[in-house]
């Protein structure tokens, strides 16, 4: 399943996929095509846009590549060093205030991408499944983790 | 995965965040958008003040250790996106070295120069305006952001 989207920056209003569009999915107020009109996998209007502003987006992807456990664990030790520099980076003195703003935003993308190749990149993978199950599992004691929102991240997902 | 601290566990949903963000699911992404502030909010500060040597010393052992031992096991494993992801956090590392470096010879270096960072690789710098293109990861300066604070 793929439905078709559109990258605003990207779009220079030539509106071709007003004229190629079967349903008038493309022909909306808000700037995006209304999924509930877009055809699975048509691309009419992905092949017809001059600006290259219009993709498909899968509704499933394919399995992630197993990852290496090695791999896996190296690449966690290195986001586990960036978060404790993101700690110390935000318990700069105050003459450091952009300073640590900087940091703590270059540190952050760091860490994420470290997490991310160490094979938490698909939100809809089983490895993320176990993680929300283990969350759920380690705060099921406290009342201010919002276990609802892991529930319902396991609905959708 | 039990024992990830509060600061890892808020990474991981920030990247589950944006990663849902790029597939257009805004309410999964909001989702994992609280429990990334439960996270942070729990997350242990160290305290006291911190300095811009012992941040340094960190990035030296990463440096020196961290970077050299994930990168051997990303060749072993022939794991292209890993060696991505090390190749360009490896590099804006470096640029938070000499950013540290800068700031201790001259704490008043952002004062006058404002400075920037890609949300795409973390690529971090000090100047009048951002190059046009990321030089680490080649995103167009749209994504390059300039940090201010109230």
């Amino acid at each position: 399943m793929m439905f078709a989207s559109r990258n605003v920056r990207l779009c220079t209003k030539d509106c071709i996929c007003l004229f190629v569009c079967p349903t008038g999915a493309t022909d909306t107020e808000s700037g995006q095509i209304d999924a509930s009109k877009c055809l699975d996998g048509c691309r009419l209007c992905v092949d017809a846009c001059p600006g290259g502003a219009i993709y498909l987006v899968p509704k499933n992807y394919p399995k992630p590549q197993p990852k290496h456990e090695d791999v896996v664990q190296t690449l966690f030790a290195l986001a586990e060093s960036k978060v404790k520099t993101r700690q110390l980076a935000n318990a700069l003195g105050d003459d450091h205030r952009l300073a640590r703003k900087a940091l703590d935003f270059s540190l952050e993308v760091l860490a994420e991408d470290c997490v991310r190749e160490g094979g938490y990149m698909l939100p809809q993978s089983a490895a993320v499944k176990e993680f929300l199950n283990g969350l759920k599992e380690r705060y099921r004691e406290d009342p201010a983790f919002p276990i609802e929102a892991v529930e319902r991240l396991r609905d959708l997902l | 995965m039990g024992t990830l601290n509060h600061g890892e566990l808020t990474v991981m949903c920030t990247n589950l965040q944006k990663a849902c963000e790029k597939q257009l699911r805004s309410e999964e992404a909001a989702l994992f958008g609280r429990l990334a502030t439960y996270f942070s909010e729990k997350t242990e500060k160290p305290g006291r003040q911190a300095t811009l040597q012992e941040i340094g010393l960190i990035i030296d052992e990463e440096i020196a250790t961290l970077y050299p031992e994930a990168n051997e096991q990303a060749d072993k494993a022939q794991d292209r996106g890993a060696k991505r992801a090390l190749l360009w956090g490896e590099k804006v590392t470096r640029l938070h070295k000499s950013f540290l470096t800068r700031l201790e010879r001259n704490p008043k270096l952002l004062d006058e120069t404002p400075v920037w960072v890609c949300e795409s690789c973390g690529f971090l710098f000090v100047g009048a305006a951002p190059p046009a293109v990321c030089p680490i990861c080649k995103v167009p300066n749209i994504k390059i952001h300039k940090m201010e604070v109230k």
